[in-house]
């Protein structure tokens, strides 16, 4: 890794950082260039963040930094140090699903499944911020993820039974 | 699909940042990292220091002055597009923020960034064009102010110098009152989280939008992704200025612009597809901008 460094001296140069993750404090010497995704996979061992296209595109790796998603893979791990981090894994209450993921499962929103964080951070988002979406609305809060197995409509329907189970 | 080594400076003022600029050999800006993320992931960009403005408070605000709005750039565009403020001075920048990719690119994403870019199918670039607003940068020497019109020079090339950072843009708004005025931003864009195809930014100031037929007295057209830089169809422009909105008007508008716009043609769109698009995206802007004005 020699050669990976910019400043003249052996390995790495690394920054300490210290995020909050799914409530839970961590304290981690990463290089600058880890990626938010990468830290959150393999310091965090948080495999729900899932990693496809690595440049934006896809949205599998989206969290949520201090109440707002993001691409975990257009961040990286420096930039959250001192912020809230929540993964998918932080969402559920004791071993049961948070309402979005029930509405998930229950409506068949996922085939394969590698897309579903991202869709369900994403959703978290959207109805926190419009508990009751129309369709449209629906469409273009989710238009930074992507599925190749659904054609998305039960992704959206997910979203409206999801809604209306958060209103109860 | 990782990016290339760097050193991460995040400075806290403006000047701080100015001197990392001054100091470090090969240091690039990073704003909300939704483009230079992907660039560098794919080592187009191998940086070594990056001087990362997201700690610099300084530089996120929207500000209202007698006849003019100027925003930070550091300002992101869920802000821009969330904005009461811009919403009523300057509908136009909240409707072309809102159309920027999906909320989480939103979330990051700041127009200094999409200007620094400079990429011709950005939105701020073209919407920027049509409101003649001015973009000011800065560096240890001082700061100074270049207009859009002049801050584009070619696909991804600008007027900003290596040592300089764009501190913030400002936009008149008297030349729009919004009580008479309407603006429009429409895009053809084939997925949301790519760039669009082609877009048009379009303002009218009518003289009265409570007669019969209300007069334009000065209309804005320009269009992204149309050519190298954004683009301004003046010709277009003075077509409809002094008459009320006609059939006969928008067809020669669709016309001019169609004739004046220079596009590379790509993967999903050739150059007369896109020629086409621009002409008819400049008419239903405009025809948009209308509505509004007389609302």
């Amino acid at each position: 890794m020699s050669t990976d460094s910019t400043d003249g001296t052996d390995g790495p140069v690394t920054e300490e950082i210290t995020v909050t993750v799914n409530g839970e404090p961590v304290t981690a010497a990463v290089e600058p260039r880890l990626k938010l995704s990468d830290f959150l996979r393999y310091e965090c061992d948080l495999n729900g963040v899932r990693v496809g296209c690595e440049h934006g595109v896809c949205g599998a790796c989206t969290v949520q930094q201090d109440g707002r998603t993001v691409k975990s893979c257009l961040s990286y791990a420096v930039q959250a140090d001192g912020a809230e981090i929540e993964t998918v894994e932080g969402l559920d209450d004791d071993g049961s699903l948070h309402p979005i993921q029930e509405a998930f499962h229950e409506t068949h929103a996922l085939q394969c499944g590698f897309c579903t964080s991202g869709f369900v951070m994403a959703t978290k988002e959207l109805l926190e911020e419009n508990p009751d979406p129309t369709r449209e609305e629906i469409e273009t809060g989710l238009a930074d993820n992507i599925c190749r197995c659904t054609g998305y409509q039960n992704i959206y329907e997910a979203v409206e039974h999801a809604a209306e189970k958060m209103e109860e | 699909m990782k990016p290339a080594p760097f050193t991460h400076h995040r400075p806290e003022t403006i000047e701080e940042a100015l001197e990392l600029l001054e100091e470090l050999e090969d240091a690039e800006l990073m704003a909300g990292n939704q483009s230079l993320g992907i660039v560098m992931a794919n080592r187009l960009a191998t940086p070594d220091h990056l001087v990362d403005l997201n700690g610099v408070d300084d530089l996120a605000y929207i500000e209202e002055r007698d006849d003019e709005v100027r925003i930070g750039a550091m300002t992101t565009h869920r802000t821009l597009e969330r904005s009461d403020r811009l919403a009523d001075a300057l509908p136009m920048l909240p409707d072309a923020a809102g159309q920027i990719a999906g909320p989480s690119v939103r979330n990051q994403g700041t127009v200094g960034g999409s200007l620094g870019e400079a990429d011709p199918a950005g939105n701020y670039p073209a919407a920027l064009l049509a409101l003649d607003g001015s973009v000011t940068l800065r560096s240890l020497e001082g700061t100074r102010s270049v207009p859009v019109s002049e801050f584009f020079i070619a696909y991804m090339f600008t007027d900003l110098r290596e040592e300089e950072l764009i501190e913030s843009v400002s936009v008149p708004t008297d030349p729009f009152p919004p009580e008479r005025s309407g603006m429009a931003f429409v895009e053809l864009k084939r997925a949301a989280q790519t760039f669009p195809t082609v877009s048009a930014a379009t303002a009218v100031r009518v003289d009265d939008p409570t007669a019969d037929d209300p007069v334009i007295e000065a209309a804005r057209i320009a269009l992204a992704n149309a050519a190298d830089v954004p683009l301004r169809v003046e010709d277009a422009e003075s077509v409809l200025e002094g008459e009320p909105l006609s059939e006969a008007g928008l067809d020669e508008v669709t016309e001019l612009v169609t004739g004046a716009v220079t596009p590379e043609g790509e993967m999903h769109a050739d150059r007369e597809y896109k020629e086409e698009v621009a002409g008819e995206y400049a008419k239903r802007s405009l025809e948009s901008a209308y509505d509004d004005a007389l609302e």
